[in-house]
């Protein structure tokens, strides 16, 4: 047995995470205080509340799987897999809950949950798991393919039966993510990077090409509104142009804590997805840069304990926490900057929404507990 | 258990970098957002954020040669409704249609209708502004304002102009001076939330408005009242269409006072003189009479001068030494001019005089002679030499052109009837200009009011200059037409002008208008005093007036009067 002197904790993940959990909160109160007070009849703490309390809980969460051997989970793997695409199925039952126009969530006993979310974390589990199973046939051809489609079934169907295009990328590339880490192979990745890439300009090309046609989807039009978000400024680039006065307004001071504008009912998810704008608004590019270093920080924590883990498994689960957040805070930030076309996705431990804390923090469990296996003689 | 194998831990390296090199990447595009994009995403955001409202600026004032105000401003209010702020919207349609009079159907449909600020009524008197705002109601403004206000009503109407709703000088001298006196407007920016509600802490930027300069006449407010009811009263006694009165200094070329009855009054410009039917006119036909109205008669009306014009031909003649003073003529009552027998006002004949004395008789055979020895081009090169044929370029909108023969087109006729003042037609200010300017040395002067501008503590900002074109006739030719004019007053035709005490020149005419053998008449008088260094110059045009209608028996009685009165009080009074 290992004594407790020999054994590690990282702390500077922890303290990354925390910090960023307490700053998340007062940004969080700052943007939706103002829309808070007059929605919900004075009570201008109503957001902050209800994720103190989703925030809590995860700590809680946190704590807990930190404290259990990581690989007491892997006999879930499959479990939570089938778990996952019933619960996504689920939101087509009277279950379902719709919001802003998007059915997405399912009621679980008064508390609303995104399927999204579990499945994230399923398939993280699922993939470290399947992983270390296929053990040297991953070189081969067949292996490879095996690992690619083994995420496809649950990406189809966040896709198709919530409509949810932004968490099926984001599954896509945590999968995508842990089958190059786990492949020796690098050429594959580089011909699949291409091939996305040119998918990506041949689609833009199509719809910048068919922009006076009547029969442009929705998504169709929101590629036109990133590329001249003031052209669609009553529309489909509203949101978007919004973000961009907001940010613009910061400069390389901000206008200081709580001082923002566009938080005043002029950003719409100003809280939420949008909340990245607010910071920059307020904190300007310095606190922008700051948040993003955290952010680094953890990523950067995360190739360390991956580095150094006991085993493949363990390495393997941190790869996919590690691509889940970057792959979310890389989205989140390129949306408000117009980088991307716009797309709802959340900024971690920040963003205003309790399941995807709750599972955010479960996964930093999972990573603390991964790092606890690492011998100190080891690094 | 399966080991973390050295390529796993490479690419978990590789995947590292290539998410810092998309953090920087991200770093980059902020960078330029919130760097080198900033002012353009602020500049945005702050409209998005600001509501304008304006502030007007308090327009100058117009103030006489005394220095009394003839244009000022009152405060008035205009009352609007604000939809967001609005909490009980029964009440402010039962307060707001009973104070400002209006119908509720009207005041409500601006109080339902949703946009962010919504104007009920301006112009509303401060008393009735203060009565509303007493009522203390979430959602009404009551905003203070400049309203244009005119303390001699009707005086000077057509000369001073009104003003609009937006203050903006519609006509006379408030729109020929509008860039002076209308001043910038102010702003007031405040900072609302996306429902358009203020906020307080973020309080409010002011750009203050800077009021318009004062405009500072040569108009004399007791001169040009004097001279008012002098032409209201000729134009009662005399049953006259309408009365036109200029007094000028003939030196400068500062009118002093300029009357054209029936005048209308400022502070409601918009109202049709008593007794006209205005139920089933037409808004055309409505505008038509309001223009009318506002028309300013001696600037933009033109007339045959008649007789008084002789001064002019007298100037020519004698500058170009076709005839002096000691000429003689003979008058038979008649002259053949080619083929055309042009008569003399007198029949009989004036028999035999010399050119004085032709000035003094009006003798239309001497003036016509007078002409023909210039010839056309002589008469046309003087025509031209004394400013007749440009404008006078008086500093009033409106002004109109005289109407002559081309010159190819004058044979000896028009020549004939030219010289004695018929058959082409000029402005009163032309004429009143034109005589000033033979009898005050040769110097042709600029008719104007405009002195100069200065700010609310009467600091000069600009002073008005206006051309003057020297030796229009010599010196010498001048003194003697005001010899002559000073005789046709002293003992002439128009000796009905003659003031006691003064020594007064002038000139009568009296002329048929077109067509003739109408019965209607124009009696003039051109006078001015003294008459060997004149300092005032007064035209009276009477228009058809009833009963006996000769300008030296209508028209120089009014000039009479004017010169008895205001010549003491400009102190050219000679008491001996």
């Amino acid at each position: 047995m290992r004594t407790r002197e020999e054994s590690f904790f990282d702390y500077t993940l922890l303290f990354d995470v925390l910090f960023l959990l307490a700053f998340g909160l007062v940004i969080l109160y700052s943007t939706s205080s103002y829309i808070a007070n007059l929605e919900q009849n004075g009570d201008s703490a109503y957001y902050l509340k209800k994720q103190l309390g989703a925030t809590v809980l995860g700590m809680i969460a946190m704590m807990v799987v930190a404290n259990i051997p990581y690989h007491f989970w892997e006999r879930f793997a499959a479990l939570g897999y089938f778990v996952s695409v019933v619960l996504i199925l689920l939101v087509l039952t009277p279950l379902g809950i719709e919001k802003n126009g998007a059915r997405r969530w399912l009621n679980v006993m008064g508390v609303s949950l995104q399927p999204a979310e579990v499945a994230k974390l399923a398939m993280i589990l699922f993939l470290a798991s399947l992983v270390c199973k296929m053990g040297k046939s991953i070189r081969t051809r067949k292996g490879f393919l095996i690992m690619l489609a083994a995420p496809m079934p649950i990406c189809a169907l966040v896709y198709g039966v919530t409509k949810n295009l932004s968490s099926a990328i984001i599954i896509l590339g945590i999968s995508v993510l842990m089958v190059f880490v786990s492949s020796p192979d690098y050429k594959k990745f580089i011909l699949i990077g291409l091939a996305g890439i040119a998918g990506t300009a041949l689609v833009v090309f199509l719809i910048v090409n068919a922009a006076n046609s009547e029969s442009l989807s929705f998504r169709g039009g929101r590629i036109l509104a990133w590329l001249d978000p003031e052209a669609y400024a009553d529309s489909k680039g509203f949101q978007t142009l919004q973000a961009l006065y907001a940010i613009g307004s910061g400069g390389i001071w901000g206008k200081g804590l709580g001082k923002s504008m566009q938080k005043l009912g002029f950003l719409p998810e100003a809280q939420n997805d949008m909340i990245f704008s607010i910071i920059c608004e307020e904190l300007g590019l310095f606190g922008a840069a700051a948040v993003i270093l955290l952010f680094l920080l953890m990523i950067w924590r995360f190739m360390v304990i991956a580095n150094n883990a006991p085993d493949l498994f363990g390495a393997m689960l941190v790869v996919g926490v590690m691509g889940h957040i970057a792959i979310q805070v890389i989205l989140n930030i390129a949306v408000v900057t117009n980088t991307i076309p716009n797309t709802g996705i959340s900024l971690p431990f920040i963003s205003y929404g309790g399941s995807s804390v709750l599972f955010l923090l479960t996964e930093m469990g999972i990573v603390l507990s991964v790092g606890k296996g690492i011998r100190l003689k080891d690094l | 258990m399966i080991k973390n194998k050295t390529y796993n831990r490479k690419k978990i390296v590789t995947a590292f970098f290539l998410f810092l090199v998309i953090f920087v990447a991200l770093m980059g595009r902020l960078l330029y957002l919130m760097v080198f994009s900033s002012d353009y995403y602020m500049e945005k955001a702050k409209q998005l954020h600001e509501r304008e409202r304006s502030i007007k600026a308090a327009r100058g004032r117009i103030i006489d040669a005394n220095g009394t105000v003839i244009a000022d401003n009152k405060t008035v209010c205009t009352i609007s409704v604000i939809h967001s702020q609005i909490r009980e919207p029964d009440r402010i349609v039962e307060v707001l249609s009973k104070e400002l009079e209006l119908s509720e159907e009207y005041v409500r449909k601006r109080v339902e209708k949703y946009s962010s600020i919504e104007r009920i009524k301006s112009n509303v008197d401060k008393e009735k502004g203060d009565a509303i705002r007493a009522y203390n109601l979430a959602g009404v403004k009551v905003d203070e304002d400049y309203k244009r206000y005119y303390p001699y009503d009707s005086l000077a109407s057509k000369v001073l102009g009104f003003t609009g709703g937006d203050n903006q000088g519609i006509i006379g001298l408030e729109v020929r001076y509008e860039d002076y006196l209308k001043g910038q407007e102010g702003t007031i920016l405040t900072v609302t939330d996306a429902r358009g509600i203020e906020i307080d802490e973020a309080g409010e930027e002011r750009v203050e408005p800077v009021p318009g300069n004062d405009l500072y006449i040569s108009l004399d407010m007791n001169i040009q009242s004097y001279a008012t009811q002098l032409a209201k009263q000729t134009m009662e006694t005399k049953e006259a269409e309408r009365v036109s009165i200029l007094v000028m200094n003939p030196q400068n070329g500062e009118i002093m006072a300029m009357a054209d009855v029936p005048e209308f009054d400022l502070n409601n410009p918009y109202e049709l003189p008593e007794g006209t039917d205005t139920g089933d006119l037409s808004q055309e036909k409505k505008q038509e009479l309001l223009n009318a109205m506002w028309r300013n008669g001696c600037i933009s009306d033109t007339y045959e001068p008649g007789s008084t014009f002789k001064v002019i031909t007298a100037a020519a003649g004698l500058e170009e030494g076709v005839v002096t003073v000691d000429d003689r003529f003979s008058c038979p009552g008649y002259i053949m001019v080619e083929d055309c027998r042009i008569r003399c006002h007198k029949t009989s004949g004036h028999g035999a005089e010399n050119f004085v004395e032709g000035t003094m008789n009006s003798c239309n055979p001497v003036f016509i002679t007078v002409g023909l020895r210039l010839g056309v081009d002589n008469y046309y090169k003087y025509f031209k030499q004394f400013g007749l044929l440009e404008k006078t370029g008086v500093d009033l909108p409106g002004e109109a052109g005289t109407i002559m023969h081309k010159k190819e087109d004058m044979k000896a006729v028009e020549l004939a009837t030219v010289s004695f003042g018929q058959s082409f037609q000029i402005t009163p200010i032309q004429l009143a200009a034109t005589v000033s300017s033979i009898i005050n040395g040769g110097r042709r002067v600029t008719p104007h009011f405009a002195v100069m501008t200065a700010d609310r503590e009467g600091n000069q900002m600009k002073s008005f200059t206006y051309p003057v074109t020297k030796s229009i006739v010599s010196s010498e030719t001048s003194a003697t037409m005001r010899m002559i004019l000073e005789q046709v007053v002293a003992a002439g035709s128009g000796k009905n002008g003659y003031v006691e005490g003064a020594r007064v020149g002038g000139k009568t005419a009296t002329s048929q208008t077109l067509p003739r053998g109408s019965g209607r008449y124009i009696a003039s008088f051109v006078g001015f005093a003294p008459a060997d260094n004149p300092k005032v110059l007064a035209l009276v045009i009477i228009h058809n007036p009833q009963g006996v209608y000769y300008g030296g028996q209508v028209a120089a009685p009014v000039v009479r009067q004017l010169f008895e009165n205001i010549l003491p009080y400009l102190g050219e009074m000679d008491y001996n």
